[in-house]
């Protein structure tokens, strides 16, 4: 650990900039009016297999603290809705499909993916579904269990619970609340809840479609129809607000069934359109990497001790670095973490440190950004905050104007001030 | 486990090998894959290349495939060998120019490195700008393989670091075991990580013979896809000359156990499982329908045993597949929950008993479009094509890759051919028999006062 810190003020002080390494670039992407909704396009060739994410403007910041969990509990009863008999979910997979669902902070995203001849047929039954989502008292039921189901296990993962307790804390509005809500919440939502939800925020302006793959005109046609089926009329505005980090480094602690405390750190992170995008993207490989051992192959999440995470689903967007007790002391582990934030707010990289975290930084950019759900979900995100139509490589580009004073400026602004979320052992049952 | 092994683990669940020809890296004809796909003979003499260009992420995925067992080729098995000596030569710095795995680094990219029972893969992720340039360095590095003391010791730290977290992994362990129960003899009888201590215990020099042997050019499939030209290959290097008369590797021939014992063993949870000897990977249409079985049963969120599962048991870990070996295949399944797995097990015995009898038609129609849209989701990466050309090849089936020729392949041809009543006489024929069953469960605590 020490020697990391060695090595990357060393590295700090290094001299000469080397040739800057080549641009990668993602297929340009377009974007078309839809009338009342609009969809963006990243075209493969020959692509086998096509996929869409459907945005819709009704995630966590549209929640209050008494109905969290509603927004995916309304996503559960969309995808249970019976479709030509059978729930569309089920529907879609017997059509050789798939269809999921994710609520983050701005938005739920619905992604479907099927066979790119067949895309555009099954968009038809998720507009059904959407049109008229089933809020029976059975429907109800079974999403509520699967969402219980699924935040037992988000609970047993102790970097998921520090997340969340940093988020928690960060964000004064419904972004910092659990994505599938908690069980207290979840037991009171009633169809009429879930009904009011639907009609205050499903509305075709919320939507936003993004397509990875190929795209035809029954497909678009496809997504007219889905936005259209959707009630006309404004978009009701939310706040995006996170409240103001103190200088004190506030320490926030829970217990669980974990054998080695695990430790997370949360600061406060540009957004996407920001200036400072591409400089927090280097930051997030840079503290995700300086740390961990070395090793010739790359290490997997089970084996790393220290990672990053840049997080900009939610409007303030957050950096959180995260430290795995079982692997390395985590008192040691944040004291470097936080020595180096300051070491990088007080002078500027080395070219050559500078050359080589931008290629991490890339590398793994497009690493996450590979298969077509992520790559759909990235063009519609990073589209509607501001990146333009060509959105992800925008985002590589903002990376690759990335200067040293760059990322000095952004590690002052953001590093200095941070949240300690600590997931430690239960040391009495019931603790 | 690392991720990449995770991936590939799901690839081999899903695919299917339909025939084979034995070791064909610098023998034989060339494949013939399709339109898309270039293939050809690496320089001197040496394996074969196989470059399938995918527009979308500006990535490339680079891999060398060999066939050699993970435990040496000597009479006395090596766990942990082969594995050793791949991290050996991507950590030892050439004489010129940088190790391999700080060229990968430095391009913003991943190295891994997967070892199977009689295969192993090296894996480079790099943007596809570097894509030539790590090319020639991935061949430089394992076509004449330097061994630096350096490199032997960070290998051993690295290799005995993963083999450490894998023995925490249940999916490994009850795997590694049931092959274990399974085959007699032959590298599929050994975990391919080892543990810690055989890594420690391996020799560099037994590492630097294998690697000299094992990583000849004669012996190699090149493997690259992503936005890359398809003369990316260019870039390979030539073996040593010393080796231009070698043979490829044969593959191993392994022993199955006569009489197949099941098994109980301390780990930290209770974690259940068992398997079967499938079909090899000449019995193509037999494969196909394990392939499709797998998929039916046990495919993440909509598999029919998945379901039921996860209703009933919402924590449990449950993992079926059927790996395509060059013979013989194994099916096999683990599971995992909080207290008693006895009910979990029913509902995973119901599952196969259930497929043993032929599907009604609308269902099995509706499986088995789902089943072939889920052998191309799981070709829409770089990677996850690299490996599914890298896996058959290696395997001696290159042609038969579901990737090969889009849904007018070989593969989905095999697909396309199976019936309700077929898939339920393969289930009768191979799950007939008792499995193998695995049963891991904590040691009971010491008792007080006893050391």
């Amino acid at each position: 650990m020490r020697g990391a810190l060695a090595a990357l003020a060393l590295l700090c002080l290094m001299g000469a900039a080397p040739a800057p390494p080549p641009i990668a670039r993602y297929p340009t992407a377009l974007a078309t009016d839809l009338g009342a909704t609009k969809l963006v396009v990243e075209s493969d060739a020959d692509s086998a297999i096509s996929g869409v994410q459907i945005f819709v403007a009704a995630g966590l910041d549209r929640e209050s603290a008494s109905n969290n969990g509603i927004a995916a509990l309304v996503a559960e009863c969309v995808i249970r809705t019976p479709v030509n008999g059978m729930p569309l979910r089920d529907a879609i997979a017997a059509a050789g499909g798939s269809l999921t669902y994710t609520v983050d902070g701005r938005s739920v995203h619905y992604y479907l993916e099927a066979r790119s001849e067949h895309l555009a047929a099954l968009v038809d039954p998720v507009a059904q579904a959407l049109a008229n989502p089933d809020f029976s008292v059975p429907t109800i039921a079974a999403g509520r269990a699967s969402l219980i189901a699924r935040q037992t296990e988000f609970e047993s993962n102790p970097l998921s619970v520090g997340i969340q307790m940093f988020r928690r804390s960060y964000y004064a509005t419904g972004a910092g609340q659990p994505a599938l809500g908690n069980s207290a919440t979840l037991a009171q939502l009633s169809s009429r809840d879930l009904g009011a939800f639907y009609r205050a925020n499903y509305k075709r302006r919320a939507v936003l479609s993004s397509v990875v793959g190929s795209v035809t005109p029954e497909l678009s046609d496809g997504l007219k129809r889905l936005a259209g089926g959707l009630a006309d009329g404004p978009v009701a505005p939310v706040q995006e607000r996170a409240r103001p980090i103190p200088a004190s480094a506030p320490r926030i602690v829970a217990h669980r069934d974990v054998s080695a405390p695990w430790v997370v750190v949360g600061f406060a992170a540009p957004a996407p359109s920001s200036r400072d995008f591409g400089a927090m993207l280097v930051l997030e490989t840079l503290l995700s990497g300086a740390f961990e051992r070395n090793s010739t192959t790359t290490l997997g999440f089970l084996e790393r001790s220290i990672g990053a995470f840049y997080l900009y689903d939610s409007t303030p967007a957050s950096l959180v670095v995260y430290v795995n007790g079982s692997q390395v002391d985590p008192s040691l582990a944040l004291r470097e973490l936080l020595l180096v934030s300051r070491s990088l707010s007080q002078r500027p990289l080395g070219a050559d440190t500078l050359r080589h975290f931008k290629a991490a930084a890339q590398g793994q950019f497009l690493a996450d950004s590979v298969n077509l759900s992520d790559r759909a979900y990235l063009l519609g995100a990073f589209s509607s905050q501001g990146l333009g139509d060509d959105s992800i490589n925008s985002a590589l580009d903002a990376l690759q104007r990335t200067t040293a004073a760059d990322v000095q400026r952004v590690a002052k602004a953001y590093l200095q001030r941070y949240i300690v979320a600590l997931v430690l052992p239960r040391q009495t049952p019931g603790q | 486990m690392s991720s990449l092994t995770r991936l590939r683990a799901g690839l081999l669940g899903a695919v299917l090998v339909i025939a084979a020809s034995p070791g064909s890296a610098a023998t034989g004809d060339l494949p013939e894959l399709g339109p898309n796909v270039t293939v050809g003979r690496l320089p001197a003499g040496g394996g074969t290349f196989i470059v399938r260009p995918v527009a979308g992420a500006p990535l490339a995925a680079i891999e060398l495939w060999y066939r050699a067992p993970s435990t040496g080729f000597g009479p006395k098995p090596e766990p942990a060998l082969a594995r050793l000596a791949a991290q050996v030569v991507a950590a030892s710095k050439p004489i010129v120019g940088d190790p391999l795995g700080k060229a990968v680094s430095d391009a913003g990219g991943r190295l891994g490195i997967t070892v199977y029972s009689d295969s192993i893969a090296i894996s480079a992720i790099v943007p596809a700008t570097a894509a030539r340039k790590i090319v020639k360095t991935l061949t430089t590095a394992y076509f004449a393989p330097v061994f630096t003391d350096d490199g032997y010791r960070a290998a051993q730290r690295d290799v005995s670091q993963e083999s450490q977290i894998s023995a925490f992994d249940p999916e490994t362990v009850v795997r590694d075991t049931i092959f274990a129960q399974l085959f007699a003899s032959g590298p599929q009888h050994f975990p391919s990580l080892g543990d810690p201590k055989d890594v420690l215990q391996i020799s560099s020099a037994d590492a630097k013979a294998f690697a000299t042997r094992a990583f000849r050019s004669q012996n190699a499939i090149l493997v690259v896809s992503g936005a890359v030209e398809p003369g990316v290959a260019d870039a390979a290097v030539g073996g040593r000359p010393e080796d231009s008369d070698a043979a490829p590797e044969p593959p191993a021939s392994p022993e199955i156990a006569a009489d197949a014992e099941s098994v109980t063993k301390n780990f930290a949870e209770q974690v259940g499982g068992y398997g079967w000897i499938g079909p090899g990977i000449s019995s193509a249409s037999e494969a196909t329908a394990m392939d499709f079985i797998a998929d039916y049963l046990f495919r993440s969120d909509d598999g029919y045993v998945t379901r039921r599962v996860s209703d009933k048991f919402p924590d449990a870990l449950l993992l079926g597949q059927f790996i395509t070996l060059h013979d013989p295949g194994v099916m096999f399944v683990v599971y995992s929950s909080k207290g008693d797995t006895s009910n979990l097990r029913r509902l995973i015995d119901d599952g196969f008993a259930a497929i043993q009898k032929p599907l009604e038609p609308a269902a099995f129609a509706a499986a088995l479009e789902a089943f072939k849209y889920h052998l191309l989701t799981d070709l829409q990466t770089p990677t996850q094509m690299a490996d599914n050309f890298g896996w058959y090849s290696v395997e001696g089936a290159a042609e038969y890759a579901p990737g090969v020729k889009g849904e007018r392949g070989l593969y989905f041809q095999a697909a396309d051919a199976l019936t309700p009543d077929f898939v339920a006489s393969v289930a009768q024929k191979y799950f007939a028999k008792a499995p193998v069953v695995v049963t891991l469960r904590p040691s009971p605590p010491p008792q007080k006062g006893k050391p």
